[in-house]
């Protein structure tokens, strides 16, 4: 039976889907540790002298340098880098002489807090706005939830997060302005990190709600006496979300991103700005490591993406 | 039809009120309190200072807040002047040799008494080649640290040399306390009035009082130092009540609106930042010293400072500030005269063509933070017929570049001169990268002889004729144009009260205000 079983498991298409995928990170964790290696290591800047200041002994920045074996050529630390990867070794940070996966570990939980904060409000937002904009195109809800589309996309997160900062900070009091606590402390960032996107899957879900209406199976159950609004809610909304679940996955690169400026804006603690002082101070084991995680988790995401895909739209198999 | 439609709904109803009452807890019902601990400040600085080691810090923002937490045999006064702070006593017996008699009683945050064998301590590990601090290019004239008893240090130097009080500025840590190498968590401890409890690298500094250090009745019993690399955060902490103090990081614009609010007091005080334009003298048209004055005439300093910069600068007239023991104002200035740059750039045989610019292209490298001031001297120096590129930077780029002398044109700024020595850190032909600071290439022999003299001699009146000497050649050779010195602009909550600026920007003051109102400072120590 457990042979069996076993046998099973391992013909399970979505299990040999998922072990395929996460066997292609591994040239991706390559391609992107080798570029990120290159160009940070490309652009002028010494981290020695960051960290020691301008005034230090030329002595003992040529000490330094040596002890933080940056004075070995650029082929042997690079190969040193790929060989501490493969054992799961990031290395050690420069300016903060702590390891680089101590370091991640420590910010990256605050990260997610608030990329999934963000993506709840981009959903919480887009739903209804997409519903309201696809059922009736051209009406007063589309003009209005089209609106706030064209504004959520293009205002900054830098001027947004500001902005409700002084509304429900400063004039409401409602919130704290900035830091990382309780769920008070995450509704604003997650709102600015969330905004565009919300803005870009209402959008989205307008454009496949309006193109489904137009199906022929909208126009069958039409004609068997289903109201509008029930063939729209049975039939039309789970066939638009195909598309608009694959934005999510997509835009998770841009949602990531989002949170390096938000991060920044509200003194959020993640690996965003873990990233920005690292790229100041030249820290170049510590930059290597957040865009490396960057990469493995939109990697990761879009997999679930592709997994979910699957389970919303019965036509598409994983094989 | 209602009803109905309400008795089928329910639910959904339910789900919906409930969504809205969990919006309204969210929001606090009400106004979202701030409150902090008793006695407690907190003060925005804008980046994580590098090193809570004295022996190591040579950032302004370690060294603001170290400040707090160690004290030094000497420190300055608000006139760049060094006066006693371990030292009771200070003797000078030889132009080589500095006696400091040790204050007794003063005692470190642990309660150990701190002695000579400690300062001694402090000076070997910051000497010791493992260290690698960069302090210890600072302290190489030091020949050798000797007490001779616990209250007695003796410091020589290899040869005379004036500035030697700056020698003993370093904070003082307790003989025995390791370098910060891997695993070392802990700050050090010092005889301040605060001891750091808590730091999270680019999130915060906790400091408190520490309890052997003599503090007046009301004074902070804790400062939360919160890094906000935001400038608009910073000041929408300050107008939210969140931060009490802000110094000299929150944008000119800005202050008009935060002094509008009536708990909040902006202050504006001279300080001694030294702002200037330098260029390369590599290049061969910038060694031209009329097209060096011609631009200095195109630049109209005033205008800048009444605008842009909100009135919160002094125009200057060289690195040292009317408030330095060395200042000598009297010196040839460049007041705004574009005709005069025009007629300058004629005789050094760069005329102005049809369209009025005279083939002089130049590359102004900057900061995103000073690319503005950038554009402002793009268009002054274009009604003179000078082009100029800007090219924005980030800072570790534009950093390496400036110290590799990869620059025609740059504008930076110098914090917290005392001695007039800096100027051979700047000006000195052999001070140039990576051996000392001066990234432009300026090379002059009568300045290499004064400022080698104002070094190493000792009496100061005739030090003060030297750099008087030297504050005329660096005003008419122009190795940097001089802008402005800035000011000291400090946005502080009103329950801050009696802080006492310093004209470098020091946050001394900090350990001595007073806390007015509910949530006040502690009991008087001792």
């Amino acid at each position: 039976m457990a042979p069996a079983a076993a046998e099973s498991r391992r013909s399970d298409p979505v299990i040999n889907y998922g072990v395929r995928r996460l066997l292609a990170l591994i040239p991706v964790a390559l391609g992107v540790a080798t570029l990120t290696f290159a160009i940070i290591h490309l652009v002028p800047g010494d981290p020695v002298v960051a960290m020691l200041g301008e005034t230090a002994a030329p002595a003992d920045i040529v000490g330094m340098r040596h002890q933080l074996g940056l004075d070995r050529p650029l082929l042997e630390q690079y190969a040193a880098y790929l060989g501490g990867l493969a054992v799961g070794d990031l290395g050690e940070s420069i300016s903060y002489r702590k390891p680089v996966s101590r370091l991640i570990a420590e910010r990256f939980p605050a990260t997610i807090e608030l990329a999934a904060a963000g993506m709840l409000v981009a959903v919480l937002l887009a739903f209804p706005l997409g519903i309201i904009a696809g059922s009736n195109p051209g009406g007063a809800g589309d003009l209005g939830a089209m609106g706030f589309a064209i504004v959520g996309i293009s205002i900054p997160h830098i001027y947004l997060g500001p902005l409700l900062m002084i509304l429900f900070s400063l004039d409401l009091r409602w919130l704290p302005l900035t830091g990382r606590g309780g769920l008070e402390h995450l509704v604003l960032p997650a709102v600015t990190v969330g905004t565009a996107l919300a803005a870009i899957l209402a959008r989205m879900l307008r454009q496949s709600l309006i193109r489904v209406r137009e199906s022929d199976y909208m126009r069958t159950a039409l004609s068997k006496g289903l109201s509008a609004r029930a063939a729209l809610v049975r039939h039309g909304l789970k066939n638009a979300l195909t598309s608009v679940v694959t934005i999510i996955g997509l835009q998770m690169g841009a949602l990531l991103s989002g949170t390096l400026i938000t991060e920044m804006i509200f003194s959020w603690p993640g690996i965003g700005r873990l990233l920005i002082s690292a790229i100041g101070a030249r820290d170049y084991p510590v930059v290597e490591g957040c865009v490396l995680t960057f990469a493995i988790t939109y990697v990761i995401v879009n997999m679930a993406t592709d997994l979910v895909y699957a389970i919303i739209d019965p036509r598409v198999r994983i094989s | 039809m209602l009803t109905v439609w309400i008795s089928e709904n329910t639910a959904r109803l339910r789900l919906v009120a409930q969504i809205a009452a969990a919006l309204v807890a969210l929001a606090g019902c009400g106004h979202y309190r701030t409150d902090r601990p008793p006695g407690t400040i907190q003060v925005d600085i804008e980046t994580s200072p590098t090193s809570t080691d004295p022996r190591f810090a040579t950032d302004a923002t370690s060294s603001r807040i170290n400040e707090l937490i160690f004290d030094s045999l000497v420190k300055t006064d608000r006139n760049g002047q060094f006066v006693g702070h371990l030292a009771d006593r200070i003797e000078r017996p030889s132009p080589t040799e500095i006696v400091f008699h040790l204050k007794h009683g003063v005692r470190f945050s642990d309660g150990r008494e701190l002695t000579a064998r400690d300062v001694i301590f402090t000076y070997d590990s910051i000497l010791a080649p493992e260290s690698m601090s960069a302090k210890r290019a600072g302290i190489e004239e030091l020949k050798s640290i000797d007490a001779p008893d616990d209250y007695t240090v003796v410091m020589t130097t290899a040869h005379p040399y004036a500035p030697a009080l700056e020698l003993a500025t370093e904070g003082i840590v307790p003989a025995g306390t390791p370098l910060p190498s891997k695993g070392t968590a802990a700050a050090p401890i010092g005889s301040g009035p605060f001891q750091m409890v808590g730091y999270a690298r680019d999130e915060a500094a906790q400091l408190e009082r520490n309890p052997y250090y003599i503090y007046p009745s009301g004074a902070p019993r804790s400062i939360l130092f919160k890094i906000v690399p935001d400038p608009t955060v910073r000041a929408l902490e300050l107008a939210e009540g969140v931060c009490d103090f802000s110094g000299n990081n929150i944008e000119y614009d800005v202050l008009p609106w935060l002094g509008s609010h009536r708990f909040l007091e902006v202050s504006k005080t001279p300080g001694t930042t030294y702002k200037y334009l330098s260029f390369n003298f590599r290049d061969p048209r910038l060694r031209d010293v009329r097209v060096r004055r011609a631009i200095a005439y195109a630049i109209d300093r005033n205008t800048i400072v009444n605008t842009i910069l909100r009135g919160t600068a002094r125009i200057a007239t060289g690195m040292l500030s009317p408030e330095n023991w060395a200042y000598d104002g009297n010196v040839t200035a460049y007041s705004y005269d574009p005709t005069k740059a025009r007629q300058l750039l004629d005789q050094a045989h760069y005329a102005a063509g049809s369209n009025g610019m005279r083939g002089l292209r130049f590359e102004y490298k900057t900061t995103p933070e000073g690319a503005r001031l950038g554009e402002v001297f793009q268009a002054m120096l274009q009604r003179v017929g000078i082009e100029l590129t800007i090219r924005t930077l980030d800072f570790a780029t534009y950093y390496a570049d400036i110290q590799a002398g990869s620059f025609d044109l740059t504008s930076l700024q110098w914090v917290g001169i005392n001695d007039p020595n800096s100027y051979c850190m700047v000006f000195d032909s052999k001070k140039t990268p990576p051996h000392g600071q001066n990234r432009g290439y300026y090379s002059n022999p009568a300045m290499d002889r004064l400022v080698e003299a104002g070094m190493s001699t000792v009496d100061p009146e005739a030090r003060k004729k030297i750099y008087g000497q030297v504050q005329q050649l660096a005003a008419e050779e122009l190795p940097y144009v001089s802008l402005w010195w800035v000011d000291n602009v400090a946005v502080m909550n009103r329950r801050l009260v009696g802080f006492d600026a310093y004209p470098n920007g020091s946050f001394r003051s900090l350990a001595t205000v007073t806390l007015s109102g509910p949530g006040g400072g502690g009991e008087p120590s001792q």
